[in-house]
């Protein structure tokens, strides 16, 4: 045999591209006669519209239409992003779509939006997520709309809600949904514990920072046929989208998602209502940049959340039980929340002999919520695992080995309700406990200081389909149509490499498009190397038997008795016996050829996720004079189930810590109390930059998933969950002080310390 | 409409003459005149680097110059970085150390890297880090982007050809 391909180092198969300029990214491509629209966004953040006055936008030069609501052909019903992708009556956050300038160059539509004035009139404006859910407080949207039929939960985590159950709380009509999962007498438990931590944890609307604005390009074919050239997440899921918005049958949508600049969660069928709107009331091609500050408003960021959490454990370590009250704020978002994930990560990898915990999805007049890696993870770990370390305190004992005392099992049964399959919730503790950073960590210098902190994700599943084709020179083309968020496609290539007997070289991978691609779900919920890498798997599988019958009959050997080897087939034992997949394929590929082609289809549905954990140790140093936090070092195991490609496996786990490091240091989207955002541009809103995030030491962990390809799981969101609370915890290790709040910039920690001391 | 004009530039080499408006910047004239679309446009602040070209072999933003300012000046863009079709060293190192995910900042990212380069053979980490700060990536956490710039210097100073 050729030595395996798998776990083995590779360059991504788009780097030669992406290095010489060669991508093109969705803004790039050349469309005859493109339009280019620009957004009008409300200023308001409540308020109903009284009148669009667009003349004066319509006299400038270059300027073709200003569009609102009415003027798109909308016939979906609700008011969610697709279906209402200006906002028809009544604006429910500053920063909200209203118009649309298209004109006949970029800077002709930038002109003419000052042109168009929009006439409101303010109704007051929910901002405070708490204050809203009391019965009789104002609510932030007035105007009745019929339920949109969008699924946007399932694609990123596809949780059920708990229980339904009778005590109903006094609520307002801003409360959307309501979580509650409980087992045992948690109180009761909690009452008895030997000790008991407690605290309300805030987090602030945090955005995904994808360095590539949202775009999307539209365009109708002569036979009517809608084309959306776009930036998402996901293809299939967006032309559902737009059948839904537009009453259109899918085969007349054609969704080509481009090379994506980063998404995170946060590109899902945002803008293709808005270029497809106006391209199909214009019947022109139509291009929607954001400009940043655009994006800053006009996307939809992750969640605030308020979480009441307390915990108990007995004498020995063992935790008991928690209770928790989350609070998520939606802003616009009547589709979906995090409150249904959020309350099943805020019990960690973790065994509780009881639990109480109540969810709520509220919405508000500010921004529309929308998933950013991991939604509703971080905030719940931040809480949870800052409280383990204080019951640690409290306990007297390493809150290593607390964690590592009550980590889950297989078979450990959830706060979901269901076993845990195997997760190396154990393995990764153990590897970061033999860490010098953590064994050394009495040692340090005054003000600095080690945190621990632990998360998990519980991974998504969605059936998927691949092809794999030879082609003439014997070289193969793996098909599918998922969109290549995290090198997926260099994974891809390994495994049908692997499978079929070729080297990783002459694997070409090709993201199809609606019209022409098998199937695949959004790349969102870490699972497209779990799903669609498995039916790569099988893809390859089936090329491989096609390439041995015709071998078989070539060399008149039995199948059986063939190996493929470095691009040909050849008799186990025998190697000169031997036929090229080139030959083979020359000869199935042409006229009056003797073999079908060589060419496989595969296709998976696991029915079972596969989570990831990790764990992670950040090391930092307090400056009390100012409060300023900074991360020496920070290091990271995480159970990838098998590293396909460990270089880019680590890629992940780096560009997710310094995604947590964000949350914990520097990032927080702040609106004042109208409810005008105060961080539209990287300058109030600070982004890790490359002098703020140290070196990341990554511990690759591997538990097979049992229905992974090569056991490999999906592993994007694990690496930012517990990032922020092990810088939090280590704050606390430094200076003795813990903050309930994220980001932890350096006024906050300079009150806190402040306030130790007074 | 604001009248426009021609300008000349010297782009990748090759002189090439563009109408542009007064106020066209130099990155939309790049893109949208010339299809050079390797510059990126990722914020408005001219903060994130990801339109970055060398200007006289100095990386500059190019959304902070106007089309009409870079008459007199040679302006070298990612698609021009290696003109005979060879990744330039620095690209090379990119792709061999992983250095990019989504790709959107790999080109300022290496254009950056190349001035700095040119300025000091043998930064350190340290050094590195702070040259790119100018340049946001949301994807590697950097750490890579920085083993990347480290062994471009280490090839370059090998004498590795350009
Ligand atoms: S686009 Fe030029 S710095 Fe961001
Ligand atoms: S690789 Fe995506 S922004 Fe840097």
């Amino acid at each position: 045999m050729t030595e395996s391909v798998i776990g083995v180092a590779r360059a991504r198969v788009d780097a030669p591209d992406k290095v010489t300029g060669a991508t093109r990214f969705a803004a790039d491509g050349h469309v005859h006669g493109l339009l280019h629209a620009r957004l009008v966004l409300s200023p308001e953040a409540h308020a109903l519209i009284q009148r669009v006055e667009r003349n004066a936008a319509l006299a400038m030069p270059g300027v073709v239409a200003v569009l609102t609501a009415d003027d798109l052909p909308l016939t979906g019903a609700g008011s969610d992003r697709t279906t209402e992708p200006l906002a028809r009556t009544e604006v429910v956050f500053a920063g909200q779509p209203v118009a649309l300038v298209v004109a006949e160059n970029e800077a002709a539509a930038e002109d003419a939006v000052e042109a168009v004035v929009v006439q409101y009139e303010p109704l007051p404006a929910v901002v405070d997520v708490e204050d809203a859910m009391l019965p009789g407080r104002a609510l932030a949207r007035v105007v009745e709309e019929e339920a949109g039929g969008g699924d946007m939960e399932s694609i990123h985590a596809g949780v059920d809600n708990g229980q339904e159950d009778g005590d109903e709380e006094q609520l307002s009509d801003n409360v959307l949904d309501t979580v509650h999962r409980s087992s045992g007498d948690a109180t009761a438990l909690l009452e008895t514990s030997d000790v008991v931590v407690s605290g309300t944890f805030r987090t602030p609307w945090v955005y995904q920072a994808y360095i590539e604005p949202q775009v999307a390009t539209a365009w109708l074919e002569p036979n009517e046929t809608l084309v959306v050239s776009t930036s998402t997440q996901g293809s299939f899921v967006t032309q559902r989208e737009l059948a839904r918005a537009f009453g259109l049958p899918l085969e007349r949508i054609r969704v080509v998602a481009e090379p994506l600049g980063g998404a995170f969660g946060g590109k899902l069928a945002l803008m293709e209502p808005l270029a497809a709107g106006a391209a199909l009331a214009l019947r022109r091609p139509v291009r929607v940049v954001l400009t940043r500050a655009e994006d800053f408003q006009a996307t939809n960021p992750a969640s605030a959340q308020v979480t009441h959490l307390k915990l108990g454990a007995r004498k020995d370590g063992t935790l008991t039980a928690l209770t928790a009250r989350m609070i998520v704020d939606r802003g616009s978002n009547a589709g979906w929340g995090v409150e249904g994930i959020t309350t099943l990560l805020v019990a960690g990898p973790y065994r509780w002999k009881a639990h109480d915990i109540r969810g709520y999805g509220v919405q508000t007049n500010r921004f529309t919520f929308g998933a950013y890696r991991g939604p509703g993870a971080p905030t719940a770990a931040f809480a949870l695992e800052t409280l383990l370390d204080e019951l640690a305190a409290e306990l007297e004992v390493d809150p290593l080995e607390l964690r590592l005392q009550n980590a889950v099992v297989e078979a450990d049964v959830g706060v979901s309700g269901n076993p845990f399959p195997r997760m190396g919730a154990v393995e990764v503790l153990e590897r970061i406990r033999e860490h010098p950073l953590w064994k050394t960590r009495a040692s340090l210098p005054a003000d600095e200081g080690v945190g621990v902190a632990a998360g998990y994700w519980p991974g998504g599943t969605e059936p998927a389909a691949a092809v794999c084709r030879v082609n003439q020179d014997g070289t193969m083309t793996v098909v599918t149509s998922a969109v290549d968020m995290s090198g997926v496609n260099t994974g891809f290539a390994a495994i049908a490499a692997e499978t079929f007997g070729l080297s990783p070289d002459q694997i070409r991978v090709v993201a199809a498009d609606t019209a022409t691609g098998p199937y695949s779900g959004a790349s969102a919920g870490s699972k497209v190397t779990y799903t669609v890498g498995a039916a790569v798997l099988k893809a390859a599988e089936a090329a491989r038997e096609k390439l041995l019958k015709a071998a078989s009959e070539e060399l008149e050997i039995a199948p059986a008795d063939l190996e493929v080897v470095d691009g040909a087939v050849r008799a186990v034992g025998s190697p000169d016996h031997s036929i090229t997949v080139a030959e083979i394929s020359a000869k199935a590929l042409r006229f009056g050829g003797r073999y079908e082609p060589i060419e496989g289809h595969g296709g998976s549905a696991q029915t079972r996720g596969a989570p990831s954990v990790a764990a992670h140790l950040a090391h930092v140093r307090v400056d009390q004079e100012t409060g300023e936090v900074t991360l020496l070092a920070h290091v990271i195991a995480q159970d990838v189930g098998r590293a396909l490609n460990p270089a880019l496996v680590e890629g992940q786990m780096r560009g997710g810590v310094a995604q947590g490091i964000g949350w914990a240091l520097f990032e927080e989207l702040v609106h004042d109390e109208s409810g005008q955002l105060l961080t539209s541009s990287f300058l109030d809103y600070a982004i890790p930059l490359a002098d703020r995030v140290p070196d990341i030491d990554t511990l690759i962990v591997e538990v097979p998933a049992p229905d992974g390809p090569f056991g490999a799981k999906g592993i994007g969101e694990a690496p930012v969950i517990a990032a922020a609370p092990a810088i939090a915890n280590a704050v606390a290790a430094a200076v003795g002080i813990r903050l309930r709040e994220l980001p932890m910039t350096a006024p906050r920690v300079w009150a806190a310390l402040e306030d130790a001391q007074a | 409409m604001p009248s426009s004009r021609t300008v000349g530039l010297v782009v990748n080499g090759e002189s090439r003459s563009l109408d542009v408006e007064p106020r066209t910047l130099l990155v939309h004239a790049l893109r949208d005149g010339l299809g050079l679309t390797g510059a990126h446009i990722g914020c408005d602040t001219s903060q994130c680097g990801a339109c970055t070209v060398l200007v006289d072999g100095r990386a500059v933003k190019s959304c902070t110059m106007l089309a009409v300012q870079a008459e007199d000046v040679e302006v070298t863009t990612i698609e021009g970085f290696a003109p005979d079709g060879v990744q330039h060293p620095i690209q090379r190192a990119f792709v061999e150390q992983h250095g990019l995910q989504c790709g959107f900042c790999t080109p300022g990212m290496i254009l950056t890297a190349s001035d700095l380069l040119s300025r000091e053979p043998d930064p350190d980490d340290a050094t590195i880090r702070r040259a790119l700060k100018g340049n946001f990536c949301r994807c590697t956490g950097y750490q890579s982007i920085v083993d990347s710039v480290r062994t471009a210097a280490a090839a370059l100073r090998e004498g590795d050809a350009a």
